[in-house]
């Protein structure tokens, strides 16, 4: 019966991942380009007044070239520590609870906390790896968790019984729109070097005071996946944008290499 | 043709009395009357300058205004001799010129260095991954020529890409000189860190490469430049909140900047430049990113029409893994005077004294 279920929720799961799939297709015209983590933060051009487009994408490599409006989309930030100087409404950032589509049911259908399989006496004892073949269908990346070399596991990140949150050191709940403060539990130097604009990114005004949007962590990041297997680097590779002209009379790039320089 | 030669009919030909004959000056600024010259932009319109210079006969197989107005640019002065209203008169004329030229309405901004601003870039190049984006970028921003044949095509960052050094056993005794074994880093059978012409051609299926790291490279914006050393017209100068800047006008296309350039940083318009109407950013800076002519230098400026507003220049907002950083130098709490105080910070070529403000740092 439960399992039956179960199976029913994947099945709406795939079909609205279908769908959406299937209205992408019908609106192709539509010029969508992603920003620094494909798939995870997409933007669609359009027209902002006559001439000026909100971003100008790569026709090679669909990546954002280019910002006409670099905050759009975004709502301020919620409270950071440590940033009380910036003027209110000056820190914003893209919310990502809107960009997760598995997200809406996890505090609903499953983790809602009232089920008799799924309230607080049967929760799980500890947050030791285990596996949970219901999470590797939907989101293949748990399958093989390449965050924290098998030292860390879902409930490190996610709220135990508020399954749409993410949690503190606390054990507080975290909004998913401010990972910065579940990242920073266990990456603090990267905390407060993003605090200070140093790692990663800020758009808009670059005073210290001034408005921007900023990135925050899984933007660039994929929570579930750090590792990028053996090339263990933290951001996946990109295609990269075509290379400048070659000078007059070099007929190919690597004319150097074979014919080098005489020493 | 002389001056002197009758135009052509239907030319308006109202010299005023008391004209000077063109000049013969070499500094035509000077031999203009300002007064004059100025009345004519604002009461009878841009036909009657022409009959001014009495030179209409070079005028009449082009489109009249344009001509006109180009012939007033040759006779403006260098922009940092301009009083506030030769600036305006001359920011009337190219808005004019460009609306006319791309067809949408485009500004060209005057705005001067803001005070207690002096601007300064961070490169973080352990993050860079050598996309290319910083590239694409400046040019969706600066308007850069974008044509296909040689010469047409101008970008302003250079992204080179160094080979990682390696020591494997095999190249053991392969170093250089001959049999003296391997060299940290790369010996001349890989050439760690050497620059080849054909390292910044890179093009593989995904970037950073296993065996690469990249290093970008522009305008410096240094605060001794050799290229405004060497600048024989005095067109290319440095503003007092940081960039070094060119007056395209009164380029005259002699490279002698490109030489004095540790940086490989300036390029040359050889060909007339290509810009297709609907990809011009109609919001132009005088000093940064207006349409350019052939035969004129430009370079990086840090986006001014950009940062003179506030507003972060065009690669910062684009490089997808934040490696790129652009603050005011003389704010403690800025990200670029944050990363001087806190990181491991260094000036490309820094022996020659040129004393970049632009980092390169690494964390
Ligand atoms: C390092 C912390 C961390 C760990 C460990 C972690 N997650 Fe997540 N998880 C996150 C964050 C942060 C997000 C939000 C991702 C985003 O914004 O793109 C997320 C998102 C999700 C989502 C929603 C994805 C969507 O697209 O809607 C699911 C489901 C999920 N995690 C399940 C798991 C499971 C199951 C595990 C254990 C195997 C796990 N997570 C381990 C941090 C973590
Ligand atoms: C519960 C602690 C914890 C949390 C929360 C956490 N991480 Fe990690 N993270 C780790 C550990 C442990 C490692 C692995 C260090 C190792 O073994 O090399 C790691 C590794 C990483 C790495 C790769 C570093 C490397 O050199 O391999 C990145 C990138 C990273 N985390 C980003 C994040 C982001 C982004 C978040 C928030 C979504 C986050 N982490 C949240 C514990 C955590
Ligand atoms: C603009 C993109 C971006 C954002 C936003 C961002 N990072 Fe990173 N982060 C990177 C890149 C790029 C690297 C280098 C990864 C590599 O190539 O190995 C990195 C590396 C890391 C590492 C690995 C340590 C290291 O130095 O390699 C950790 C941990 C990390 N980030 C945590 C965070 C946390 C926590 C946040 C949010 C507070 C965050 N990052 C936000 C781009 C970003």
């Amino acid at each position: 019966m439960k399992k039956l279920a179960f199976h029913t929720m994947i099945i709406a799961f795939c079909c609205g991942i279908a769908a959406t799939a299937f209205a992408q297709d019908a609106e192709k015209k539509e010029e969508v380009c992603f920003e620094s983590r494909k798939g995870a933060s997409e933007i669609t051009k359009r027209e902002i007044k006559p001439g000026w487009p909100n971003v100008k994408c790569s026709p090679k490599t669909g990546a954002a070239l280019w910002y006409g409006d670099p905050y759009e989309g975004t709502v301020p930030m919620g409270k950071m520590p440590m940033l009380d100087k910036i003027p209110e409404g000056h820190a914003l950032v893209k919310p990502r609870s809107e960009k997760l589509s598995i997200l809406p049911m996890c505090g609903t259908a499953c983790h809602n906390g009232v089920g008799p399989k799924f309230s607080p006496p049967t929760l799980p004892k500890d947050k030791k790896p285990t596996p949970i073949p219901t999470m590797e269908s939907l989101l293949p990346d748990v399958k093989d968790l390449q965050h924290g070399r098998g030292r860390i596991w879902c409930l490190d990140c996610h709220h135990t019984t508020k399954r749409n949150m993410l949690v503190d050191n606390f054990g507080d709940p975290v909004s998913f729109d401010q990972p910065q403060l579940l990242c920073g539990k266990c990456h603090g130097d990267k905390l407060r070097d993003w605090r200070d604009g140093i790692h990663g990114k800020r758009i808009g005004e670059f005073a210290s005071t001034g408005k921007k949007r900023w990135f925050v962590c899984t933007e660039c990041h994929n929570p579930h996946n750090v590792q990028d297997g053996a090339r263990n680097r933290g951001f996946v590779q990109l295609q990269p944008e075509s290379p400048p002209q070659l000078p007059k009379g070099m007929k190919d790039a690597n004319y150097e290499k074979v014919h080098p320089i005489a020493h | 043709m002389t001056p002197k030669e009758t135009p052509p009919a239907g030319t308006a030909m109202e010299q005023s009395p008391g004209c000077p004959v063109p000049p013969a000056s070499a500094d035509p600024a000077k031999a203009v009357l300002k007064t004059s010259r100025r009345g004519f932009l604002k009461s009878s319109g841009l036909l009657s300058l022409s009959s001014l210079m009495g030179t209409a006969a070079l005028m009449t197989q082009s489109d009249e205004a344009k001509a006109a107005v180009e012939w007033a640019e040759h006779f403006q002065k260098n922009y940092r001799l301009m009083t506030p209203e030769e600036k305006a008169e001359a920011r009337a004329r190219l808005e004019r010129r460009y609306s006319a030229e791309y067809g949408k309405a485009v500004t060209v901004d005057t705005t001067d260095a803001q005070p207690g601003v002096l601007m300064g870039y961070a490169l973080n190049i352990r993050k860079c991954i050598g996309c290319r984006r910083c590239v694409k970028a400046c040019v969706a921003e600066n308007n850069q020529t974008r044509g296909e044949r040689p010469g047409e095509r101008i970008e302003w960052i250079q992204v080179l890409r160094m080979e990682r050094g390696e020591f494997s056993k095999d190249k053991m005794d392969h170093g250089y000189p001959e049999g003296l074994g391997i060299q940290v880093g790369g010996n001349a059978y890989t050439p760690a860190g050497q620059v080849l012409e054909g390292q910044y051609h890179y093009e593989p299926e995904a970037v950073p490469e296993k065996d690469a790291t990249y290093m970008p490279i522009a305008c410096m914006q240094c605060e001794k430049p050799p290229c405004v050393k060497v600048c024989p017209v005095r067109t290319t100068y440095r503003e007092p909140d940081g960039p070094v800047v060119i007056d395209y006008n009164w380029c005259i296309g002699c490279r002698m900047c490109m030489g004095a350039c540790p940086y490989w940083a300036r390029r040359i318009n050889v060909a007339n430049p290509v810009l297709p109407k609907e990809d011009m950013n109609p919001v132009t800076h005088y000093l940064g990113n207006r349409p350019r002519m052939r035969g004129v230098v430009e370079k990086c400026h840090w986006c001014l029409q950009r940062s003179r507003h506030g507003r972060y220049p065009a690669c910062v907002e684009v490089c997808p893994v934040g490696a790129r950083k652009f603050g005011n130098l003389l704010d403690p709490e800025s990200e670029v005077s944050l990363i001087l105080a806190r990181k491991n910070v260094f000036r490309l070529k820094a022996e020659l004294n040129t004393f970049p403000k632009f980092f390169y740092f690494y964390d």
